[in-house]
Parts: structure tokens; sequence; C-alpha cells
């Protein structure tokens, strides 16, 4: 129970960090807050005007009631106007976050899988040709940007071979429901999510790698073997089973990076989720939009990793009794 | 002796004591990565005279294609890509820099200060840390870049506010362990100062940490500097290899040809960097770290021996081998029944120290029913032989010469499937380390259940009656079953795993050093119940131990090995009172007292 009022404690200690920041950033920032809230045509209005603007979003009061006020805003779900989109920053967010957990959530999936199996492989293998050409591969891809590996994939499989189509979710006039249209999305989801998979997997597969090496190397697993285990066994029931313990505790952070992946790629794609939003709001200066993105990104990777760490015990019975072995 | 001490584990594993060479590929990644650098810093300093053009000049139409002085054509603007290209390793190289040295400075310091002073210093900075660490890095440097406005000094500030908290953390974990050493505690005692106790004792051993933490991070940070420049974050009047791409991107250029010539390029510029950094990090990494003791196990286990010589004779000889090399001692039989192990002038090297063997020319018996003591110093090859003579030898381990023939098969020339259903089944091992040797995810009684699953197909309640029998005959409460391994205590543990060794009636058992870490009472019980085994089962039992009261107490027959070779063998009675090699001598006047009484030959 302590291990989960702790780990509940972090999490709000990180919300109310990125929150905090949130608030402060246009106040820290060179210029009047209200250049960037009103979307740097401020110079243009007469000071009477500027006034209105200040009092209407709560400029005028002290900073302190201005946070207060700013937490207020959050709990009623409301993070402002989207300058660029003229409409409350909520629902255009809420608009694009289906996509980017479809395709961070698919994504994060397959990353794990491919990255903890190629892992296990290479550390069962190791030193084999199969090894050595899986770790360059995956130092090789892990040294690209993401989002050039996306340009390039385009240029390929989308534009030179025309396998997939270059850009967006759904196809515009196709069908919309039925079988066809998961097909149709399924179709457009596979070059982002290739992309974002590749840009990604590095970090699970050099983690399961390490950690099958160790398994390998364990009086328990050598015991097994002496008890006549088959290989196959003793590499998915014993070894791979204990090798997942380090893979599963970094699937939280994983997420964070696949969020921060999807900023660059989504736009290569013109995949309309949460990181081409992000790209079109970094371009319009739309900082209200900015804001409310980080905000909400913040959140979901926060939530991520709580729930990730509170699943860890079923994998683990080492901790699974309260209190024991976590810090 | 060096290698093969004594410590024998089903797996045949014995560990080097040599230090582990240090894999000559990092070096030489090393290298690689530096000379990629070094490259990319004479193409930055020497642009000037290696881009044909000014890289800000419209110096032809924009979107041409490559030709007529102009390598890879130009941009949207008629800037030549080239020149684009050549000059953009200046932003990638000083932003990566840049951005990695104050991400590393800032850390180092938060990591020194917070490991030194302790408290509530220490908790509030290791707070930040992670709150950094749970953070979305490129959303987070993309929302203060933004409002910071974009530009190189922005970059740098962004890339490194999100990138100290690693090296942070690293540092902080160094110092804590420094501060509590020998040393450090006496110069603080003799009064130096904290800054002098710092500069002397401390920073010494947070260079060797800071210099890969700075190559690490200087390799992310030039995929942020991408991205960051990709978005727009970047210098618009500076070249670089993310603005290239953004305006490829911003243009569509890559939906065309001119990707070749656009897109490429700077994105394989941008890996090479990073992978320079990589390489040389890797190379620094393997100079630093600790050998460790798992390296290529995962060979060890993965491949099933298959080494060893090909079967030489049928397995009829039941003392194969008369003539034996002058260096080797007859086994001894004292004529009773038929053996079921015979080594025959075995000789097994380890790779590590391949001119020095491990096993050398061993030749011994072991007869049904009958108990050997194998006992000898540490590293003596007791680990090795006993591994070989259960056929779990390693591939890496060499046999040389020699065979082990296990009721009449030629064990190491048997195939790995066949051999693999005698473990655990005819032959069954007690590692030494026995408290570690069951697996802390499966629960204890389906570990013992698999032992006999493995080899018989049986009714599940036919399995757990007998897994409950097994855990009454080694002194546990049946209920244990369902515990799992981390809830027993060391001792209970390793009674678990000598259940699991007899759960199929093995014909032959090796046990290292099998009562260690059992207290008195235990001991005893765990002999008697070896000896009503062997009553019962005409066990054979083999027994690799420092205890040499133990060995005379319970075997028939000791074996003594010195530096691989077998220096003398024959029963308790003659060991005991008649030792003939001056090393039994050694061995025996270094137990504390010989309890005689026990010794009844």
């Amino acid at each position: 129970m302590r291990a989960v009022m702790s780990r509940v404690a972090q999490s709000l200690l990180v919300v109310i960090v990125a929150t905090t920041l949130n608030f402060a950033l246009p106040h820290l920032a060179p210029g009047d807050p209200v250049e960037y809230l009103y979307q740097g045509s401020a110079g243009s209005l007469t000071a009477e005007q500027l006034d209105d603007l200040r009092a209407g979003y709560g400029l005028d009061a002290s900073l302190p009631e201005q946070y207060v006020a700013y937490w207020g805003g959050l709990f009623r779900g409301d993070l402002g106007v989207s300058v660029q989109h003229n409409r409350p920053v909520v629902d255009v967010l809420l608009e694009r976050l289906p996509w980017t957990l479809l395709l961070v959530g698919t994504s994060t999936v397959i990353a794990a899988i491919v990255g903890t199996l190629a892992g296990a492989f290479a550390a069962w293998r190791r030193g084999s040709r199969g090894d050595v050409g899986l770790v360059t591969g995956v130092l090789v891809v892990d040294a690209m940007p993401g989002f050039w590996i996306g340009m390039v994939l385009v240029a390929v499989f989308a534009v030179q071979l025309g396998w997939f189509p270059s850009f967006g979710a759904a196809a515009l006039g196709g069908p919309t429901a039925g079988w066809a249209a998961v097909a149709a999305v399924a179709h457009r989801l596979v070059l982002p999510m290739t992309t974002l998979v590749l840009a990604t997997v590095g970090g699970t597969f050099l983690l399961a790698r390490g950690a099958m090496s160790t398994t390998l190397g364990e009086t328990w697993l050598a015991m097994a073997r002496a008890k006549g285990v088959p290989p196959r066994r003793l590499a998915t029931h014993h070894a791979l089973r204990n090798a997942l313990l380090p893979v599963a505790t970094t699937l939280g952070l994983n997420v964070a990076v696949m969020l921060s992946g999807a900023v660059v790629i989504e736009t290569v794609f013109a995949y309309p989720g949460l990181g081409s939003l992000v790209y079109d709001a970094t371009i319009a200066r739309d900082y209200p939009l900015l804001r409310g993105a980080f905000l909400l990104v913040t959140l979901g990777v926060v939530a991520t990793n709580a729930l990730v760490e509170l699943a860890y015990p079923l994998l683990d019975p080492r901790v699974r009794r309260t209190g024991r072995g976590r810090s | 002796m060096t290698t093969a001490t004594g410590k024998i584990e089903p797996g045949g594993r014995a560990r080097s004591a040599t230090p582990a060479r240090r894999p000559i590929e990092a070096d030489r990644l090393g290298l690689v990565g530096l000379g990629l650098l070094v490259a990319l810093v004479v193409i930055a300093v020497a642009a000037p005279l290696l881009a044909p053009f000014d890289p800000l000049a419209r110096v032809r139409v924009p979107f041409a294609r490559p030709g007529g002085g102009h390598l890879l054509g130009t941009d949207d603007v008629g800037h030549d890509l080239f020149s684009v290209l050549v000059y953009g390793s200046r932003v990638t190289l000083v932003v990566g820099v840049a951005a990695a040295a104050v991400a590393t400075l800032l850390g180092t310091t938060v990591g020194l200060v917070a490991g030194w002073a302790r408290g509530w210093v220490d908790a509030v900075a290791m707070r930040a840390v992670d709150v950094v660490l749970s953070l979305p890095f490129l959303p987070l440097m993309i929302v203060v870049g933004v409002f910071l406005g974009p530009g190189l000094r922005t970059e740098v500030l962004v890339i490194a506010a999100v990138m100290w908290a690693g090296p942070a953390r690293e540092l902080r974990s160094q110092v804590l362990s420094v501060r509590e050493r020998d040393h450090v505690q006496a110069a603080r005692s003799m009064g130096a100062s904290h800054a002098r106790v710092l500069a002397q004792h401390i920073s010494p051993t947070v260079v060797p940490i800071v210099v890969p933490q700075f190559v690490l991070a200087a390799k992310r940070a030039i995929l942020f500097e991408a991205a960051l420049s990709f978005l727009g974050l970047g210098a618009a009047s500076t070249p670089s290899w993310g603005t290239m791409l953004s305006t490829a991107q911003a243009r569509s250029a890559f939906l065309t040809d001119a990707w070749l010539w656009w897109v490429v390029p700077p994105g394989i510029g941008i890996a090479v960097a990073v992978l320079a950094f990589a390489f040389l990090g890797h190379g620094f990494e393997e100079r630093t770290r600790v050998p460790s003791r798992h390296r290529g196990m995962a060979a060890r286990v993965a491949t099933s021996p298959t080494s060893g010589p090909a079967p030489t004779t049928p397995p009829s000889p039941v003392v194969p081998g008369q003539d034996r090399g002058a260096t080797s001692i007859s086994a001894g039989r004292d004529g009773r029944g038929e053996d079921r192990l015979v080594v025959d002038r075995l000789v097994v090297t380890w790779p590590e120290a391949r001119d020095h063997r491990a096993v050398d020319e061993v030749s011994l018996t072991v007869a049904v029913g009958e108990v050997l003591g194998l006992v000898g110093e540490s590293g003596a090859g007791k680990s090795t032989l006993a591994a070989a003579m259960a056929g779990l030898l390693p591939a890496r381990a060499e046999i040389e010469a020699g065979t082990v023939w296990f009721s009449g098969r030629d064990l190491l020339a048997t195939a790995p499937r066949a051999r693999r259903r005698l473990w655990g089944d005819r032959i069954a091992v007690i590692p030494q380390d026995a408290a570690d040797a069951l697996d802390p995810v499966h629960r204890v009684g389906a570990q013992v259940a698999e032992a006999i699953t493995t080899h018989y197909d049986r009714p599940d309640e036919v399995v757990r009656a007998r897994v409950t029998d097994l855990l009454g005959r080694v002194g546990l409460d049946p209920a244990h079953a369902t515990a799992w391994p981390h809830e027993l205590s060391g001792g209970m543990r390793q009674r678990v795993v000598i259940a699991m060794a007899l759960a199929n009636d093995p014909d032959l058992l090796i046990a290292d050093e099998p009562t260690s870490g059992l207290d008195v009472v235990l001991q005893a019980e765990l002999v008697d119940l070896l000896a009503s085994l062997r009553a019962a089962t005409r066990l054979s039992l083999v027994l690799v131990t420092h205890d040499l009261p133990l060995v005379l107490a319970m075997a028939d027959r000791v074996a003594v090995m010195q530096q691989g070779r077998l220096v003398e063998v024959g029963s308790v009675a003659t060991i005991a009172h008649a030792p003939r090699h001056e090393h039994t001598r050694a061995l025996l006047a270094a137990v504390p007292r010989l309890p005689r009484n026990v010794v009844q030959p």
C-alpha cells in the first residue's frame, strides 16, 4: 500500500511541476504575456484594448491569484481558446487524441514485442552472426532521426513503389464504416507505425538483450538445464520470463519516447494526431494550444508510467506482497 | 591456479578468476567513432574550403536538379545544397557538443552536491531528477523553445535543460559509493575540508563516469537538435541538416525525385555524427566496465554441448585404458559391483587458458551404490571434472582427450537430445549455490514438478503426490509447494533443490558442497537421507566438497585432486590413516580435529 501511495505522490508531483511550468511560461518568456495569449498581434491594439484583454485573461490579477485561477480552469476542463482554430483547446485536442492513441498504442505494443523477442534471440545466440547483425542494425537505425526514417520510407514505399498512401489516416471520400474503413485506416497506419517502431525499438532491444544475457548466466537456469528441460522451454519459460521483468519496467518510459517520436513522425505523414497538431501550433505560434497539448501529453505519460509500475507485481512475485522489495 | 575456481553449477560453469579480456571489437569501435568524429570536425572547420558556394547565397534557380557544378542541386530558394550540407555539419557539432557540455556540467554539479551533502539536499535534487526524467522530452523542449523563440541558443538551452538529469543520477550514486571508501573516510576524519576531499579524492573517480556521460549526451543532443530544427525551432539563418530536412518537408521535396539529393544526404550526416559518438561511448563503456561475470554465458547455455571427441570404442570395457599415462593414477577399484561411471584419461581446457589443463589426464570410476568423495583446494579442477562426469560441460570447454562412460554409454559422444533425457532423470546434479538454483518467478512446487514432467507424462495428481512426497523427504512442509522461492530461507531453498535432484530416483547424483549453508542438524539429516537413498536405490553419489570430515563420514572412497590431476585415490581408511601423497596429507592436516571415531573402514 505504501508503495502505491508513494507512486501516486510521485505522479502528482510531476503533474504539478508540469502544470506550474505551463502556467509560468508566458510570464517567464520575454515580452508581455498578452502577446503570447493573443497571438502576437497585441502590438496593433490600443492601450485600452490591451487592458481589456488583460482583464479578459485575468492578467490584471496578482500572480498567485492567476495561478489559482489557472488551476480552477484546468479542473473545469478549460485550457483556453486555440488562436489558430478559434475553438476551445480541449475540443481540438480531444478531436486529435484518438489518432495518436491508435498510432502510439499500436507502435508501443509492436515495438515491445519485436524488441523483446529480437533482444532475447540475440542474447541466446550471443556472438553469433545473427546477434552481431542485429546489434549493428539497431545501432545504425538508432542513429537516424525518426522523421528522416519516415521521409525515406515515404519516398521509397509511397512515392516510388506506390504501395502505401503517403499521408493522412483515413481515405478522403472513402468508406466510413465497416471492414473496408478499418482496412483503409490500417493501410494508412502501416508506414507511420513502422517508422515509429524503427525509431524507438532500439532501447527495448538492447535492454532485452542485456536482461536475457543476465538470466542465461543464473544458477537457476543452469539447474533447469540440468533437470533436462529442453532448450526451447529453457529459453521461454525460464530465461525470457525473467528477462521480461526489467523490460516491463521501462514500458511506461517508452510511451514518453513514443510520444516524442510521434510529434515529428506524424508531421511527416500528415497524420491527424496530436503530433502534427503540435507541429502546426508551433509554426502558427498558437501558444494556448501548445500549452494544452504539452499538458495532455504529460498527463498521458505520467498515467501510463504509474499504471505500468502498479501492474509490475503481476509479473514479479517478489514484489507482490505489500511493501516488499520496493522503496 | 587461475581457472576453474571451485565452483560448479549444473552448467558446469567454472568461473574464471583471470581478468576478463576486454573485447578487442570495443576498442576498434571506439577508434572508428573517433575517426568519424575527427572527419566531421575537419569538414566543419574546413567548410569554407570544401563548399563551392556560399550556403546563404542564391546561386541558381530554385529546385534545380544536380548538375552544372551543383553536386546536389539547389533548394527552394536557390542555395547550393552541397554547400549547405557541408556548412550544416557546424551546427550539428556545435549544438551537440555545447548542449551536452552544459547538460553534463549541470548534471555533474547536481550529482556531486547531492551525493556529498546527502540529507534533504539530496532528496530534493533526486526528486527533481525523477520529475525531469518522467516528462516527455520533445514536447517539453518544443513548448519551452516556442516561448524562448527559435535560435541556436534556445536549442542548446532546452536540450541541456532536459538532459542534465541522467548524468546527475549517475554521478550521485558514484559519489555515494566513493565517499564511504576507506581513504576518503580517513581524509575526512583527519579534518580535510569538503573542497579538498572533493577535489583530491572524489573528482578522480568521477571523471571516468563524466566522460562517457558527455559522449552519450552529445549523441542524444544531435538527434534532439535535428528534431528541433525540423520543427522550425533552429536558427533560420544558419544552415543545418535539421533545417535542410525541415524545408524539404515543407516543400514536399521527399515526394519527388529530390529526396535522393535533398533528403538522404543530411540524414546520413546526422546518422554518421550520432554513430561517431555512439561508437566512442561504446569504447569508453567497455574500457570502464567491471568485467561481467556473466559474459559469454549465453553461448554456454544456449548451444547444447556437442564437443568431445568422436566415439572411439563401443561402450564395452568396464575398466577402459589399461595403460594409463604416467601422470594419471588408477582409480583403484575395490572390486565391488559394476561401474556406473568411468572417466578415462580425460583432459579438459577452458578458452580463458588453453595452455592450462583444468582436468589433466584424469581416470576414475564410480561403482553402483558407491559414494565417492572428490576433494581438493579451490581451483583444483573439481568443478570441471564434476560437470564432465554429468556430461554437462558447456560447449566452450574443450575436451581435448578422454571419454566418460555412464552405464556403459559414451556420455560425451551422446547426442544432445539423448543426453538431455539423462539429465534430471538418470543423472542428477545439486549445484553449489543451491539456494540460488530456483527460478524466482515460478512456484517451488511447480519447479519440482517440472523435473518430473520433463521426463514422464503423468497425470497431475500423481505429479502432485510425488512433489508432496519429495518435499517431505527433504524435511519440508509440503504446504511450501505453493510458496515462491523468495518466501523460503536459503536452507529451505537448498532442500527444494535436493528434492528436485532426487525427483526421478537418479542412478548418479553429483552434489557440489550439498551441506554448505545448512546447520548441523540439517546436515546430519541430509547425510541420513542420502545414505538411505543409496541403500534403497543403489544410488551412486559423487560428493564434491572441501569438507573432509563429511567425506570421511559418508564416502566409500576418496579422490584427491590438485592442479587438475588426480593425485591420490583410495578407500576412506587408506586416505585417512595412510595417505601416500603429500597433498592429501596437507589437506588432512588442515582439518582442525580429525573425528577418528567416525572413520570406520
